[in-house]
C-alpha cells in the first residue's frame, strides 16, 4: 500500500516586515518558513497506518517548490517518510492552489497511490482548496476537515469523522482510494528523533520536473490559473482606542467599555 | 569534529561553519580581525542582519556591531528596519541605544517612532532619558519617560516640572504615580494635585500604593473615604494597627480582603475577619503565616474548600489538623496537604494511594516522600504522577534511568530538570527529539564536557548556539 501525502513550506510573518516592490507579496527577507502545521498531522496520521500495518505501507511525502522546501521534506523523512518527491519549475511561479492541485493530480497518477492526505489547509494562504482540487483533477472520491479516520490496509472503504460547525462530527463511509483533508488535532504529531534527523539529512529527494509528471510550463503559472494575486496591502486600522492612565483606571475602563457593550 | 581546547580553535570551527548561529555564538570572544570576519559573513544577508536584530538571544556584542553599521551608514539608505529591531531588542545593551539615539536623531520621517522605542526600552541609560524628557516635543515619547523605570527621580521630576500646567501633565503624573523610580518628594506632590481635582481618584489610589510613599500621605489617606484608596490603604505595608481596624469594617469585600492579608493586621483583627461572612476574606486569613491554633481549627471546617485548601497548604497548620484535612472529600485539599512541608510520612504514605491522579502527583513531588513510596508511584499511569517522580530528588537513579525512555516530554524534562539525576541518567537524553531537552542539558553541570560537545551539529540552532556560547565560555574562562 501506498500513501502520498502532499505538504507544503509555509511562510510565517513577524510582526514587522516590508511588502515587496510589486505590491503581491511581502518581502521574503521578512519570512521564517517552515512545514504547514496541518501537514505534520497528515504525516502522523499516515505514519500511525504504516506502524500498525502488518503489510508493508510505503509513506511519500511531496511538495511544490524551490530548493529551500527540501528542509521541510527532511523533515518529514526525518519522522518516518520513506521517500519525498519535490517538483519544480520556475514557470510553476504564480500559480494559485488549483494550477497546483493539478501538478499534484500529476504527481499522484504517476505514483498511483491508495491514499493521498493533505492538510485542510495552509497557514500561509489558506485557500482550503488545494486538496480536494486534487481529489477533483483526479476523479477521486474526497473528505474535507477529517477529525478521525478508520482504515484497514487494504479495503476499498474507509470512515471518517468529518468536523462541522457548532462541534459536530459528521462520520461518513467513502470509497477508496480518496483524497482526504486532514484537521489539526487528529492526533498528536512525533518529534523526529535526532538519529532520525541525521539519517534523513543523507536520504535523497527525488527531484521531478514538469515534463517528468506529464505537463508543461503552459499548465501551470499565472496564466494557467483561475485567480491571481493583484496587490497584498495592510488595510488601514480600524477603530482603536490606547486606553491610559493608571492600572486601576484602565481597569475601570475596560469594565465600563464591557458593560456598555452589554447594554449593562 | 575534536573538541577545542582554545579560543582560536573554536573561532576557526565558527569561520568554517557557515552557520549563523555559530557565528554569532562566539562573536564576544572574537578578536577585533575575527570579529570583522564573523561580522562579514554574520551580515552578508539582510535576512540574518533583521534575523539577529530581533532574536532576543542575539549577544550584545552582536547587536552593538549591527548598530554600528545602521548609525555609521549613509541616512538616506540606512536599514530602518534593523535599526527598529534594535531599538525594541530587549537584550540591546545601555551602550548601544546611546548610538542608536545619537544616529537615530537623523533619520527625520521616522525620527518619533525610533525615540518612542528608545524612550520606554528598559536599558536606556537615564543620561538619553533625561535629552528626551527636556528636548523631545512629542507626547507618546514624553509618555514612555514617564513609564520607563531606568528614568531616575530626577528626570521624571525635571519631566513633570517642564509640563506644569500644560495638558499633558495629568498622564504623565499618572504613570509616574506608578514608577517605581518616582521618589517620595514627586509622590507628594501628585497626590496634592491629584486631591485639588477630587476625581482623580485614581492618581490617589497610585501613589498610596507606591513603595516609596510617604508616612504623612498614608496617614492623610486614612480619611479618604473613596473605595480604591481604601483598598490600596488596606494592603499598605505603612499602614497603622488602628487604620486597619477601621478599614476592616468596610463594607467592601476587596479592602477587608486587603486587610485580611496584610502581614500587619494584629492578631485581634485576624481573629475578628476569621467569622467574616465573605469567603475570599476568610481565604485571605487562611492564607496567613501568623494563623493561632484556635483560629486553624475554626478554620479546617470551613465550607469554602478554598479556605479549607489555603488551610492545608499552609506551613503553620500542625500535623494534627493535616490528619483531619488529608480526609478531605476535595481532592484538591488533600492535594495541599500532601504539598505542605509539614506533611508526616505517615500522611504522605496514605495519600499515595488516593483515588486521584493529582493528589498522587502531589506526593510524588514532595521532597519528603521516601524511596520507597517512590518506588510505587513510579509505576503508576498517570503523566502528573510520573513527572514528580521524575522531578523528585529523592528518587533512585535506577527508577529515573526507566523514566528517561518515557514517551511523555514531560516525564523527560523531569528527570532533566532533577538535580539529583547522575551523569550516567542524563546521557541517553542527549539523543532526546526536543530540542529544548538537549538546550537544557547544555547548562547541566553533572554532564561533562565531551558529552555536551556531541551537541555542537545539533539539527536545532539554538541549541548549537548553546553549545558554541558555552565552549567559547569554557575556552576562555
Amino acid at each position: 500500500m501506498k500513501i502520498l501525502i502532499a505538504v507544503k513550506q509555509v511562510a510565517a510573518l513577524d510582526e514587522d516586515f516590508e511588502i515587496r516592490a510589486d505590491e503581491k507579496d511581502v518581502d521574503e527577507d521578512f519570512l521564517l518558513y517552515d512545514l504547514n502545521e496541518w501537514d505534520d498531522f497528515s504525516l502522523e496520521e499516515a505514519m500511525k497506518i504504516k506502524e500498525a500495518s502488518t503489510s508493508e505501507v510505503e509513506v511519500v511525502v511531496v511538495s511544490i517548490g524551490p530548493d529551500r522546501v527540501d528542509e521541510s521534506l527532511r523533515k518529514c523523512l526525518a519522522k518516518g517518510a520513506d521517500r519525498a518527491i519535490r517538483v519544480w519549475d520556475d514557470s510553476i511561479e504564480g500559480s494559485d492552489a488549483i494550477a497546483i492541485a493539478k501538478v499534484l493530480a500529476a504527481v499522484a497518477k504517476k505514483e498511483a497511490p491508495d491514499l493521498v492526505f493533505a492538510g485542510v489547509q495552509s497557514s500561509d494562504q489558506a485557500y482550503a482548496s488545494t486538496g480536494i482540487s486534487t481529489a477533483a483533477f483526479m476523479n477521486w472520491p474526497h473528505a474535507a476537515v477529517v477529525a478521525d479516520f478508520q482504515y484497514e490496509v487494504g479495503a476499498n472503504k474507509a470512515v471518517v469523522r468529518r468536523e462541522l460547525e457548532g462541534g459536530m462530527l459528521q462520520e461518513v463511509e467513502i470509497n477508496c482510494p480518496a483524497v482526504l483533508t486532514i484537521q489539526l488535532g487528529i492526533n498528536k504529531p512525533r518529534y523526529a528523533s535526532l538519529r532520525g534527523i541525521k539519517q534523513a539529512a543523507a536520504k535523497p529527494i527525488e527531484m521531478l520536473s514538469l515534463a517528468d509528471v506529464g505537463l508543461s510550463g503552459s499548465d501551470v503559472g499565472a496564466g494557467s490559473s483561475m485567480s491571481r494575486v493583484r496587490r497584498m496591502y495592510i488595510p488601514e486600522k480600524g477603530r482603536a482606542q490606547m486606553i491610559e492612565g493608571t492600572l486601576a483606571e484602565q481597569a475601570a475602563h475596560i469594565i465600563h467599555i464591557i458593560n456598555e457593550y452589554k447594554g449593562a | 569534529m575534536g573538541m577545542p581546547d582554545h579560543i582560536d580553535d573554536l573561532l576557526g570551527l565558527a569561520l568554517a561553519s557557515n552557520d549563523l548561529y555559530i557565528e554569532a555564538a562566539v562573536h564576544s570572544w572574537a578578536s577585533a580581525d575575527c570579529r570583522q570576519q564573523l561580522e562579514a559573513l554574520v551580515f552578508a544577508k539582510r535576512r540574518n542582519a533583521l534575523l539577529l536584530a530581533k532574536w532576543e538571544h542575539t549577544p550584545a556584542s552582536v547587536l552593538e556591531a549591527l548598530s554600528q553599521r545602521v548609525v555609521s551608514t549613509n541616512v538616506d539608505v540606512v536599514d530602518t528596519s534593523v535599526a527598529m529591531r534594535l531599538d525594541k531588542n530587549p537584550n540591546t545593551s545601555a551602550q548601544v541605544l546611546t548610538q542608536l539615539y545619537a544616529g537615530q536623531r537623523k533619520l527625520k520621517p521616522l525620527y518619533a517612532d525610533f525615540m518612542q522605542l528608545i524612550a520606554q526600552h528598559a536599558h536606556t541609560p537615564a543620561s538619553v532619558l533625561q535629552r528626551i524628557a527636556q528636548e523631545s516635543e512629542d507626547d507618546a515619547c514624553l509618555k514612555a519617560v514617564s513609564r520607563n523605570q531606568a528614568a531616575g527621580a530626577d528626570v521624571l521630576a525635571g519631566l513633570l516640572k517642564r509640563m506644569a500646567g500644560k495638558p499633558l501633565m495629568a498622564d504623565l503624573a499618572k504613570n509616574m504615580a506608578e514608577n517605581p523610580s518616582t521618589s517620595a518628594t514627586l509622590l507628594q506632590e501628585i497626590y496634592v494635585q491629584a486631591s485639588v481635582h477630587v476625581l482623580d481618584v485614581y492618581v490617589r489610589a497610585a501613589v498610596i500604593a507606591h513603595a516609596s510613599c510617604p508616612q504623612s500621605l498614608i496617614d492623610d489617606a486614612v480619611h479618604d473615604d473613596d473605595v480604591l484608596v481604601m483598598r490600596k490603604l488596606a494592603a499598605s505595608k505603612k499602614v497603622s494597627p488602628d487604620a486597619l481596624f477601621k478599614l476592616a469594617r468596610s463594607v467592601d469585600v476587596a479592602v477587608r480582603c486587603a486587610v485580611a492579608s496584610n502581614p500587619l493586621s494584629p492578631k485581634r483583627l485576624v481573629r475578628m475577619l476569621l467569622h467574616d461572612e465573605n469567603h475570599l476574606v476568610r481565604r485571605g486569613i487562611a492564607a496567613r503565616k501568623d494563623l493561632g491554633k484556635a483560629s486553624i481549627r475554626v478554620l479546617q471546617h470551613d465550607e469554602d474548600r478554598w479556605v479549607r485548601q489555603w488551610l492545608a497548604r499552609n506551613g503553620a497548620t500542625p500535623p494534627s489538623v493535616l490528619e483531619a484535612l488529608v480526609l478531605d472529600p476535595d481532592a484538591d485539599v488533600r492535594r495541599a496537604v500532601a504539598r505542605n512541608t509539614g506533611c508526616t510520612l505517615k500522611l504522605l504514605q496514605l495519600l499515595a494511594n488516593d483515588s486521584s491522579a493529582w493528589v498522587r502527583s502531589a506526593v510524588a513531588y514532595q521532597h519528603k516522600t521516601p524511596k520507597s513510596v517512590l518506588a510505587i508511584l513510579a509505576t503508576d499511569t498517570d503523566i502528573d504522577v510520573l513527572s514528580g517522580v521524575a522531578n523528585n530528588p529523592r528518587t533512585p537513579q535506577h527508577i529515573l534511568q526507566g523514566l528517561t525512555a518515557s514517551t511523555e516530554a514531560d516525564v523527560r524534562r523531569g528527570v532533566i530538570l532533577n538535580k539529583k539525576a547522575s551523569r550516567k541518567t542524563l546521557l541517553p537524553l542527549l539523543e532526546d527529539p526536543y530540542y529544548l531537552h538537549r538546550l537544557l542539558l547544555v547548562g547541566n553541570d553533572k554532564l561533562q564536557a565531551l558529552d555536551k560537545w556531541r551537541l555542537h551539529d545539533d539539527p536545532d540552532s539554538q541549541v548549537r548556539f548553546t553549545v558554541f556560547k558555552w565552549m567559547a565560555n569554557r575556552v576562555c574562562l
